[in-house]
């Protein structure tokens, strides 16, 4: 609560800007129902392996041999560990950065094209502001998606089979405090990487009015990144590619954690992030309301 | 209502006869075309200032230049003494607005979409909000339609919701751009008492329109604005007056009446029910005495005034291609 009591305030507390505009995107039934939808994957992807291979619900990972894909989804069935960043790791290809894509779209564009955007320009709300106001609002509702998916993966795993199976995909075993500390870790990594998706969707955003134009180059974003990233052909390009740094998080999984791609990888999601955010400002300040 | 202009505390008065808003050489063009070019306007601080003009004749741009909503191309803004764009913050808490009509969440109810602009206004404290909301609510009638979705709104109730924004806060200034589109006959008379309310108030407002009669009814001054120019701006009565200066006599012997006035060197012709003296050279007292010391029996005299739909037409259609007005 802060106390307000100068008669000629020039500008809008940000704190009351910032609990305004996570008041609006999280009443918006889109983003409830983007967030359900997030939230029901890991359920899916929990039933759908234990239904597939009951008996490898038991059984820890076949070692680091077995290979990203198939190792890491034969063993996520039975772990409270796995599942939850096994489904983080499937919906960052696509499902997650679209989400933020979306939030990002909305938050410029969309408002834009409603005309609301003109409403907090004129109170007024400084463009610099603005633009904060609007990142910390993706930023959240990303930190959000991300939980959501941990969270529910978590609890299925522990529905399904039980809280004594916290193995890695190295075959040890993990204490409980351990294991969370692992899932958040990947939450928290997680959302860095939408950030920067996000930073991009507003620099995307700074400049249309039509929020689809910011989903539709979004996705061809990612498309477009995955492609060249597995031409081999192009590795001299692959260290620009903030997709190509996506594979790391499995590396959550291995005990110990092999820290160079995490590292790599949220620093490439950092300057993202920067220079998202400097393209979107820049943008922002030249333009007509 | 709320606490009065005690808000009107930011801003130097500037010099010379009081603005609440003035331009000076503005001009904006977007790529090869000009929007707004040599706009000198002054809007009187008090004042009710109606801004006529045809579609695409540069109104919204020159309303959205004056909030800083768009950077000009040249010339100078000053809203409430202060330079626009760039003083913005000092000038806008002060200044109320709806431009290009209502803008609001379809998902959110009315009243939510208020506290949501309102969270932005930087002279309500955070527990002066949902008062304020409701008071604004109240003023343009929308209390009970205050709980439901924007969505279901008519575009009556839409435009009142935004005039509601634009009032959340006692404001120095009011600018409406086209504020009874889309209204009915006894919304447009609610918007009026608005106005009317407001300029009793002390508050300035800028309202554009293409009503004539609406701007004629409501408003002190105008300002005529024509392909990107402004063609004419000042009191409303004066300008009125200024387009064709004369006096209509009745009386039932026209043909002395004007053999009097000519007489007198005034130029004066018959009109059905009497005469027309022209007020060029003479005034209104002196063309009456001039009649009754020659015996003619005056039954009535009045000025004739042009309407401002005589005025609008004629600053507006010596262009080539003449504005349509019927819709």
């Amino acid at each position: 609560m802060e106390v307000m009591t100068e008669p000629a305030r020039r500008t809008a507390p940000v704190s009351r800007l910032v609990r305004a505009e996570l008041r609006w995107i999280f009443r918006r039934p889109r983003t409830l129902a983007v967030l359900g939808l997030l939230g029901v994957i890991p359920v899916i992807m929990g039933i759908a392996l234990a239904v597939a291979d009951p008996t490898g619900s038991s059984s820890p990972g076949e070692g680091p041999g077995a290979g990203e894909g198939g190792g890491l989804l034969a063993t996520a069935a039975g772990s409270v560990l796995v599942l939850p960043i096994a489904a983080l790791t499937m919906t960052l290809r696509m499902l997650l950065p679209l989400a933020a894509a979306m939030a990002g779209a909305d938050a410029l564009a969309g408002e834009t094209a409603t005309g609301t955007l003109r409403g907090w320009l004129l109170a007024p709300v400084s463009r610099g502001r603005l633009l904060l106001v609007k990142a910390l609002g993706v930023a959240t509702f990303t930190l959000v998606a991300a939980t959501m998916i941990a969270v529910t993966g978590a609890v299925t795993a522990l529905v399904l089979n039980g809280a004594d199976t916290l193995y890695t995909l190295s075959g040890t075993t993990l204490s409980i405090p351990d294991a969370l500390g692992r899932i958040a870790l990947a939450v928290g990594w997680v959302t860095l990487q939408l950030w920067a998706v996000g930073a991009v969707a507003l620099a995307i955003s700074a400049f249309t009015e039509h929020p689809m134009v910011v989903l539709a180059s979004v996705l061809g974003g990612i498309i477009v990144f995955t492609v060249l990233g597995s031409l081999d052909a192009l590795s001299w390009l692959h260290p620009v590619l903030l997709t190509e740094a996506w594979w790391a998080i499995v590396d959550v999984l291995r005990d110990p954690i092999p820290d160079a791609d995490l590292i790599g990888g949220a620093l490439k999601a950092a300057c993202y992030l920067v220079i998202g955010l400097s393209i979107a400002y820049a943008r922002l300040v030249s333009k007509d309301g | 209502m709320t606490a009065q202009a005690e808000s009107a505390v930011a801003g130097p008065s500037p010099e010379g006869p009081a603005t609440a808003a003035s331009t000076r050489g503005l001009r904006k063009t977007y790529g090869r075309t000009v929007a707004v070019e040599h706009v000198d306007l002054d809007v009187p601080e008090g004042a009710v200032l109606g801004m006529l003009g045809p579609n695409g004749s540069g109104k919204t741009t020159t309303i959205r230049m004056l909030l800083g909503l768009v950077q000009p191309t040249d010339g100078d803004v000053q809203l409430l003494g202060h330079p626009m764009p760039d003083r913005a913050a000092e000038a806008l808490p002060d200044v109320g607005a709806l431009v290009e009509g209502p803008g609001f969440h379809p998902f959110l109810s009315g009243r939510e979409n208020l506290l949501r602009l309102a969270a932005a206004e930087p002279r309500l404290t955070s527990g002066r909000i949902p008062a304020a909301v409701d008071e604004a609510l109240e003023r343009v009638g929308l209390t009970r339609a205050g709980g439901r979705r924007y969505r279901g709104y008519s575009l009556g109730m839409k435009q009142r919701l935004g005039l509601a924004a634009a009032l959340l806060v006692p404001r120095r200034l009011v600018m409406l751009d086209e504020p009874t589109n889309g209204l009915d006959p006894a919304g447009t008379r609610e918007i009026r008492s608005v106005i009317a309310d407001l300029h009793r108030d002390g508050v300035t407002v800028l309202v554009s329109s293409h009503l004539l009669a609406e701007v004629e009814a409501t408003c002190t001054h105008v300002a005529v604005m024509n392909e990107g120019t402004l063609v004419a701006q000042g009191d409303l009565t004066e300008l009125l007056e200024s387009e064709s200066p004369a006096l209509e006599v009745s009386t039932t012997d026209s043909a002395a009446a004007v053999t009097a006035l000519r007489a007198a060197h005034l130029s004066a012709r018959p009109t059905p029910d009497g005469v027309r003296a022209e007020l060029t050279r003479a005034t209104a007292p002196d063309v009456v005495a001039t009649l009754v010391d020659a015996g003619v029996p005056v039954y009535e005299a009045r000025r004739s005034r042009t309407g401002l739909e005589d005025l609008f037409a004629r600053l507006t259609q010596d262009s080539e291609e003449a504005p349509t007005w019927r819709s």
